[in-house]
């Protein structure tokens, strides 16, 4: 068998020419929707720890990658990536989807109010609270905002499938960022729309935060809402042919 | 012109009492005669070679590669070089010394170069003198392909035999050596092009790659290894391209380095010292105060802090041009090229990784006629 190089691997903003192999050197590649580097470039590393593990704890795949690397052009890390301990993924996503016509400054300044405003509460209720609860009182807005997100990700989705003139939605299985991108659209979208017109973004987010992180909340409840349909609709599984 | 010749002495002889010279050694042309009786013509009346379009004959081109090297040595002694030791470069500069041109268009000036890197790589004739083509795969057209993909086949079908060989024996194991194909890459479609000497289709270079992948699934491919390999190409390590320049010292004693960077209309040049204490400047001024917030100062430490190296160093930023983010992206990509000098090879690969080396390459995009913006388009109204 061949080992390394031999492997294919595209991403997947790349549409092929003629043929119908995925190859990274196959003539007719073509960057679809207008990325301005060359397919051959992979994307950054910038956790500090990956870069210190020696090659020899590496599983096999991870080798490879590693083999993959040195010989093919990286792209540069985005403005708003780093490697300290404060950059977080997820918040830094959530930032991004919240912002409106660019304005990065506003949506980390309310990210960082939030953030502020949960401290603020769980410290509160951690005083108020008897000896025996404080332990299980959580006071870290990070542990809590990634807490509340795995809450809000639904297992199951659905999709519109057209049969004999009649769509039905029928239960489909779901990738992890489809997953992660809908518990982020919907807390969003929960934010601005069910609000008084004089509460703040900041405010009702650390709200909603902490409501779905003790499963409750109107996120939850959609998500909720969403598996039940799914459950309904079961009879349609069979609809889907991928 | 010579057959004609023997044609019109054979009709004259038949027609006696001509007296028309004939400059013709005479036994020859008596055997001549016997031949010509059974022969079609049409084959004696072209010359076979010049049908093919060949644009440039193999002595045209031999003319071509020894006017060159004389003229190379006119030129040096012109240009007071020693014709014995002089080099491509040497060549171009004198050409644009002598012949300067404004010519916008860089392939539109005069150049000097070895005829076999002007005139394209040709075949010579693909059949003798009575016509028949040497190679057996001439009428498909694309000869050199075929055999090649025959010679490919040929090779799988040994594999496979030796297989069999092995399995009558006893001896076949799925587990053996395979080939080693890390750090190479299978030829690109102009390297086959040029290997081969012809053109070839995007469908065929493809087929050609798929054999080749085939032949490597079977377990005892390691036996055509050399075959293989000779159509991977060798990648070069990404971080060897990286410029690396020594490290410099004041008057103090104090190490430091330079570095420039880009990022979308900023330019950044940067000064990073050694045995300091993380202050930063920028244009004159504090960075806290240059870069209020928090992500553009993230940028700063980013290189710094994924080195370890957060406290150790000093540095002295001149940036213009271009706005918040765009200016700390760009002393950021100056300070990394600059702390390439403090570190070890093994860190420049980790900080090429993590993609702080690459400059990048986006840009704001031009607006295009008909369209408000660079991809908003006017809104559509029906009437």
């Amino acid at each position: 068998m061949a080992a390394g190089g031999s492997s294919l691997v595209m991403g997947s903003a790349v549409r092929l020419g003629r043929c119908c192999r995925l190859n990274a050197w196959m003539p007719g590649l073509v960057p679809v929707r207008g990325s301005r580097y060359n397919p051959y470039y992979l994307e950054p590393e910038i956790y500090k720890e990956r870069h210190q593990i020696p090659v020899t704890e590496l599983g096999p795949e991870e080798a490879a990658a590693l083999e993959l690397r040195t010989t093919r052009p990286i792209k540069a890390a985005l403005s708003h990536q780093s490697s300290s301990v404060f950059y977080d993924f997820l918040v830094s996503k959530f930032t991004n989807m919240m912002m409106l016509k660019g304005q990065k400054l506003l949506s980390r300044s309310i990210m960082s109010k939030t953030f502020e405003s949960i401290k603020r509460k769980q410290i509160e209720s951690y005083h108020k609270a008897s000896e025996s609860e404080k332990d299980a009182i959580e006071c870290n807005p990070y542990k809590i905002f990634h807490q509340a997100l795995e809450n809000c990700k639904p297992v199951i989705g659905l999709t519109s499938i057209q049969r004999g003139g009649k769509s039905y939605q029928v239960p489909t299985p779901l990738t992890d960022n489809r997953r992660r991108f809908l518990a982020m659209k919907w807390l969003l979208t929960e934010c601005r729309e069910n609000r008084h017109r004089r509460t703040h973004m900041n405010e009702r987010l650390s709200q909603e935060l902490l409501a779905a992180f003790n499963n409750e909340g109107n996120v939850i409840k959609r998500k909720h809402d969403l598996h039940k349909m799914a459950e309904a609709n079961r009879a349609f599984a069979h609809f889907r042919w991928w | 012109m010579a057959a004609r010749g023997w044609r019109l002495c054979a009709f004259l002889q038949r027609c006696s009492g001509c007296s028309m010279a004939m400059n013709v050694p005479t036994p020859v042309r008596m055997s001549l005669l016997v031949r010509l009786i059974g022969t079609s013509s049409c084959l004696h009346k072209k010359n076979m070679a010049a049908t093919f379009h060949e644009k440039y004959t193999e002595e045209f081109i031999k003319q071509q590669i020894e006017e060159f090297n004389i003229g190379k040595r006119h030129l040096a002694n012109m240009m007071g070089e020693d014709p014995e030791t002089i080099g491509q470069e040497d060549i171009d500069r004198a050409i644009r010394y002598l012949f300067p041109s404004g010519v916008f268009d860089k392939k539109a000036r005069p150049i000097m170069k070895h005829p076999l890197e002007i005139f394209p790589k040709q075949r010579a004739v693909q059949w003798g003198e009575d016509g028949r083509p040497f190679n057996y795969l001439f009428y498909t057209g694309k000869q050199s392909y075929y055999s090649l993909i025959h010679d490919t086949y040929e090779q799988f079908l040994n594999i496979q035999m030796y297989e069999d060989q092995l399995r009558d024996k006893g001896l076949f194991s799925l587990d053996c050596k395979p080939i080693n194909l890390s750090g190479s890459r299978w030829l690109t479609k102009e390297e086959l092009e040029e290997m081969l000497v012809e053109h070839i289709s995007d469908q065929d270079y493809l087929y050609f790659l798929r054999l080749l992948e085939r032949m490597l699934s079977l377990p005892y491919c390691s036996i055509k290894e050399e075959y293989v390999l000779k159509f991977r190409r060798r990648m070069e390590d990404q971080s060897k391209k990286q410029i690396i320049e020594a490290l410099q010292f004041d008057e103090s004693g104090v190490a430091f380095s330079k570095g420039e960077g880009k990022r979308k209309t900023a330019k950044a040049t940067v000064i990073v010292r050694d045995h300091g204490s993380g202050n930063i400047t920028v244009n004159g001024v504090d960075y806290l105060f240059y870069f209020p917030s928090l992500q553009e100062r993230e940028q700063l430490m980013f290189p710094f802090q994924f080195l370890n190296r957060l406290g150790m160093h000093d540095m002295e930023c001149t940036v213009h041009s271009g706005g918040i983010s765009a200016q700390a992206g760009a002393i950021r990509l100056a300070s990394s090229r600059a702390l390439l000098s403090f570190i070890t090879e093994k860190e420049v690969e980790s900080m090429r990784q993590a993609g702080l080396l690459t400059p990048d390459p986006r840009v704001r995009e031009r607006k295009k006629p008909g369209q408000e913006g660079a991809r908003r388009k006017f809104t559509w109204k029906k009437r």
